[in-house]
C-alpha cells in the first residue's frame, strides 16, 4: 500500500473506499492505469478530468458495472470485487437522470425500497422526507417527463439518497443543466452533503465545478491521477506541470538553472523558488499563475522600486482584454516568450498595444519543475 | 427546396397530386371491390353488383369447414405471436447488448427469412415435418409461421431496445434490483412499443400467411387463407370475398391498435 497517496493533515479521518492498484484494460489500451486512492469518510472527493482520462472508468469499477483487470476496491477494509453492483449498497446518479419512464416521481424515489420490501408504511415516511428534503413535495405524482431538467435530477438524488447509502456517487449530474441552474444545483449539493455527512464521489469535467463543490480533487489523465489534494493546493501549488496547465491558466518560461534558487530566462537572472538538487545548466519549467504577474508601464515600473525576492523581465504588449471584473494583458518578450498578466478592473491597465512594459512577480509566487512533455504546456493535452 | 409543395408551379403540384392519388387508387381498389363483392347479390362476383345482400355472410357464418378454418387461422396467430416474442425478446438482447464473435453473422441468419424466397423455406420445413411426421398438425403451422415472424418480431425489439438508455436500468441496479429483476420491472416497461409491435407484427404475418400453410395444411387442419385458396380452385363463390373481407378487417384492426398505441406512447413521452 506504499503507492496510496497520502494526504497530510487528514491521517486522522478514516478511510472508507481504498482503491489498490485498479487497472482496467481494453485490449492493449489502459482506460485506468495503476490507480491507487483512499477516499475518507464523509468527504467530497470530485474526479476531475477530460473525456477518456479515466474517471467515469473508475466510477464505474467503483459502482460495479466495470469489472477491474486487476486491483483492489475495499470499503472498510472489506473486497468488493466480487460484490454485484446491486448489493455494494451504492447510491449513483447519471448524467441522463436515469428516472424509470414509466414510474411517478413518488415511485422512482420508492423503488429502491420496494425492491429491498421494506414495509410500506416505512417506506411511505422515507419518501415523504426524501421529497421535503429536494423539494419537490407538490410533484410527487408526476411522470419524469412532466418535470424540467433540474427537477429532474433531484428526483435522481432522492431516489439515490432514500436507502442511505454509505457512498454516493455521480457521473456529470449536472452536465445536461445550462450554466445558471447549474450553479443552483451546486448550492443544493453542497448543502445536502453538509447536512447528511454522506461521502460523495462526483465526476466532472468542469474545473470550476469541481472547485465550488469538493473538499478534495483527483485529477485525471491517460488512467492516471495526476494530482490530488484540495482545490486551493492543486491551483497554487500544481504537483507537475500538466496540472499547472490544465488548472486555470498559466505562464510557462523555460529557464536554465545556475544554482538551487537563481536561473537565467534568455540570458537574463532570475531568481526562483529553493528547489533541492538542481544542477547548473539544467533545463527548468518556471509557472506563473498570471494573476500573480504585474505589468508596469515603464514609468510605474521607474516610479517603483524593485522588491527584494521579485523578478522582472522586459515585454512589450500585443493584447489588452477588458473582461468586466478582470482584465488581461498579453505580451512577448524580446525573444519571442508570450505571457499573459491578469487584473482586477479597479487595479487599472493603462497600456496599449506596442508598449513596453515591465513584467514582476515574486519569485515565491512562481512554481518550479525539472520535469515535464512538451504536450503539458498545452491546455487541450490529455484531451482525448 | 424546389421539392416542397408550396415552392412548386401551380402545374407540377398539380400533376405531383395526381400521381399520388393514382398511386393511392391503384393500391386501394382491389379492397374496396373485394369488400364490395362480398356484399353484392350475384353468385359470379359481378361488378357492380346488381343489388346488395348479407346471405355470403350468413353462409360463411354457417358453414363448420370456414368457421374451422378461421379459428384455425386465429389459433396459429396467437401461438405464432407467443413463441415470436418469447424467442425473439431474448434473441434481441443477445444481439443489442452480446459481445460475442460472429454475432454479426447471427443477425444476418435470423433475419435471412426476411430475403429467402418463401416457398424455397415452405419446401425446406415441408420436407423436413414429411420426414417427422408432423404435417397438417399446429404444431408444423407454428413453427413454418415463426420462422417467417421471428424477424419482424427481433428487428422491432432491437430497434426499441437500442433506443433505451441502459443507464435506467443501470439505475435500477445500483437501487438495489438484480439484473433480472432490472429487465422486468423497468427495461420491458421501456422497450414495449417494440414488444408490442413485434408482436403484431407476429400476428399479421401469420394470419394472413398462405404459401407455407399452403404446404403444412391438411384435410382436418387449414388456415382461412388456405381454405380461400382451395375453395378459389373450385368455384368463385362470393364467400371468397367475405372471408377476403374478414381478414382484410382483422388486419386493419391491428394496424389501426398498433397506431394508437403508438400515439399515446408519443404523447406520454413527450408531454
Amino acid at each position: 500500500m506504499s503507492a496510496v497517496i497520502k494526504e497530510a493533515g487528514q491521517q486522522d479521518q478514516k478511510t472508507l473506499v481504498s482503491l489498490c492498484n485498479l487497472n482496467k484494460h481494453y485490449g492493449d489500451f489502459a482506460a485506468v492505469d495503476n490507480i491507487s486512492l483512499d477516499i475518507q469518510d464523509g468527504e467530497f472527493l470530485t474526479f476531475l478530468g477530460s473525456s477518456g482520462s479515466g474517471k467515469s472508468t473508475t466510477l464505474s469499477m467503483l459502482a460495479g458495472f466495470e469489472t477491474p483487470s486487476s486491483g483492489e476496491i475495499l470499503v472498510s477494509g472489506k473486497s468488493l470485487i466480487n460484490v454485484p453492483p446491486h448489493k455494494r449498497d451504492i447510491g449513483m446518479v447519471f448524467q441522463r437522470y436515469s428516472l424509470f419512464p414509466h414510474l411517478s416521481v413518488r415511485d422512482n424515489i420508492a423503488f429502491p425500497l420496494a425492491i429491498r420490501k421494506m414495509p410500506s408504511a416505512e417506506r411511505e415516511k422515507r419518501v415523504d422526507a426524501m421529497l421535503k428534503l429536494v423539494q419537490l413535495e407538490q410533484f410527487a405524482h408526476r411522470r419524469p417527463s412532466q418535470l424540467s431538467g433540474g427537477q429532474q435530477q433531484r428526483v435522481a438524488i432522492a431516489r439515490a439518497l432514500v436507502y442511505e447509502p454509505r457512498i454516493l456517487l455521480m457521473d456529470e449530474p449536472l452536465g445536461a443543466l445550462d450554466k445558471k441552474l447549474r450553479e443552483e444545483l451546486q448550492d443544493e449539493l453542497r448543502q445536502l452533503h453538509r447536512r447528511l455527512g454522506i461521502t460523495i464521489v462526483y465526476v466532472t469535467h468542469d474545473q470550476e465545478e469541481a472547485m465550488r463543490l469538493s473538499q478534495r480533487i483527483a485529477i485525471f489523465s491517460h488512467g492516471k491521477i495526476v494530482g490530488l489534494g484540495t482545490g486551493y493546493d492543486l491551483y497554487q501549488n500544481p504537483p507537475n506541470a500538466f496540472v499547472a496547465s490544465f488548472l486555470g491558466n498559466s505562464n510557462f518560461l523555460k529557464l536554465k538553472a545556475q544554482s538551487n534558487a537563481a536561473a537565467t530566462f534568455e540570458g537574463q537572472p532570475l531568481s526562483i523558488r529553493l528547489t533541492a538538487s538542481l544542477q547548473a545548466g539544467q533545463d527548468v519549467l518556471l509557472m506563473i499563475r498570471p494573476e500573480k504577474a504585474q505589468a508596469l508601464s515603464l514609468e510605474q515600473a521607474a516610479s517603483e522600486p524593485l522588491l527584494s525576492g521579485w523578478n522582472e523581465v522586459t515585454a512589450s504588449v500585443t493584447e489588452v482584454l477588458f473582461l468586466g471584473e478582470s482584465q488581461t494583458c498579453s505580451v512577448v518578450t524580446d525573444s519571442g516568450t508570450a505571457m499573459t498578466v491578469k487584473a482586477l478592473s479597479a487595479t487599472g491597465m493603462p497600456m496599449k498595444p506596442g508598449d513596453k512594459v515591465r513584467v514582476r512577480w515574486a519569485a515565491g509566487d512562481a512554481c518550479v519543475y525539472t520535469e515535464w512533455a512538451e504536450s503539458d504546456l498545452n491546455k487541450v493535452a490529455g484531451a482525448h | 427546396m424546389l421539392l416542397t409543395p408550396n415552392a412548386m408551379s401551380p402545374g407540377l403540384r398539380f400533376g405531383l397530386y395526381l400521381t399520388t392519388a393514382l398511386i393511392a387508387l391503384f393500391l386501394i381498389l382491389p379492397i374496396v371491390f373485394i369488400v364490395l363483392l362480398s356484399f353484392g347479390s350475384s353468385q359470379w362476383l359481378v361488378f357492380p353488383p346488381p343489388g346488395w345482400t348479407l346471405k355470403w355472410y350468413q353462409q360463411f357464418f354457417s358453414n363448420p369447414e370456414w368457421m374451422a378454418a378461421a379459428f384455425a387461422s386465429l389459433k396459429v396467430a396467437v401461438l405464432t405471436t407467443i413463441c415470436a416474442v418469447a424467442l425473439g425478446l431474448p434473441t434481441a438482447f443477445a444481439l443489442v447488448r452480446g459481445r460475442f464473435p460472429g454475432r454479426d453473422l447471427l443477425y444476418g441468419i435470423f433475419t435471412l427469412p426476411m430475403i429467402v424466397p418463401l416457398v424455397i423455406i415452405a419446401v425446406a420445413v415441408y420436407a423436413l415435418f414429411l420426414k417427422l411426421g408432423y404435417t397438417g398438425t399446429l404444431f408444423s403451422f407454428v413453427v413454418s409461421h415463426v420462422i417467417v415472424a421471428l424477424p419482424f418480431t427481433i428487428i422491432s425489439i432491437i430497434n426499441s431496445l437500442k433506443l433505451f438508455d441502459q443507464s435506467i436500468e443501470d439505475a435500477a441496479v445500483i437501487c438495489g434490483a438484480s439484473r433480472l429483476q432490472a429487465i422486468v420491472k423497468v427495461t420491458f416497461p421501456g422497450i414495449r412499443p417494440g414488444m408490442v409491435a413485434g408482436a403484431l407484427f407476429a400476428f399479421l404475418v401469420s394470419w394472413d400467411e398462405v404459401v407455407l400453410s399452403v404446404m403444412m395444411a391438411s384435410p382436418n387442419l387449414q388456415t382461412l387463407p388456405v381454405k380461400m385458396w382451395t375453395t378459389l380452385r373450385q368455384d368463385l363463390t362470393p364467400v371468397i370475398a367475405v372471408a377476403s373481407t374478414l381478414l382484410i378487417g382483422l388486419s386493419v384492426m391491428v394496424m389501426v391498435i398498433a397506431a394508437t398505441l403508438r400515439r399515446r406512447n408519443e404523447a406520454r413521452s413527450t408531454s
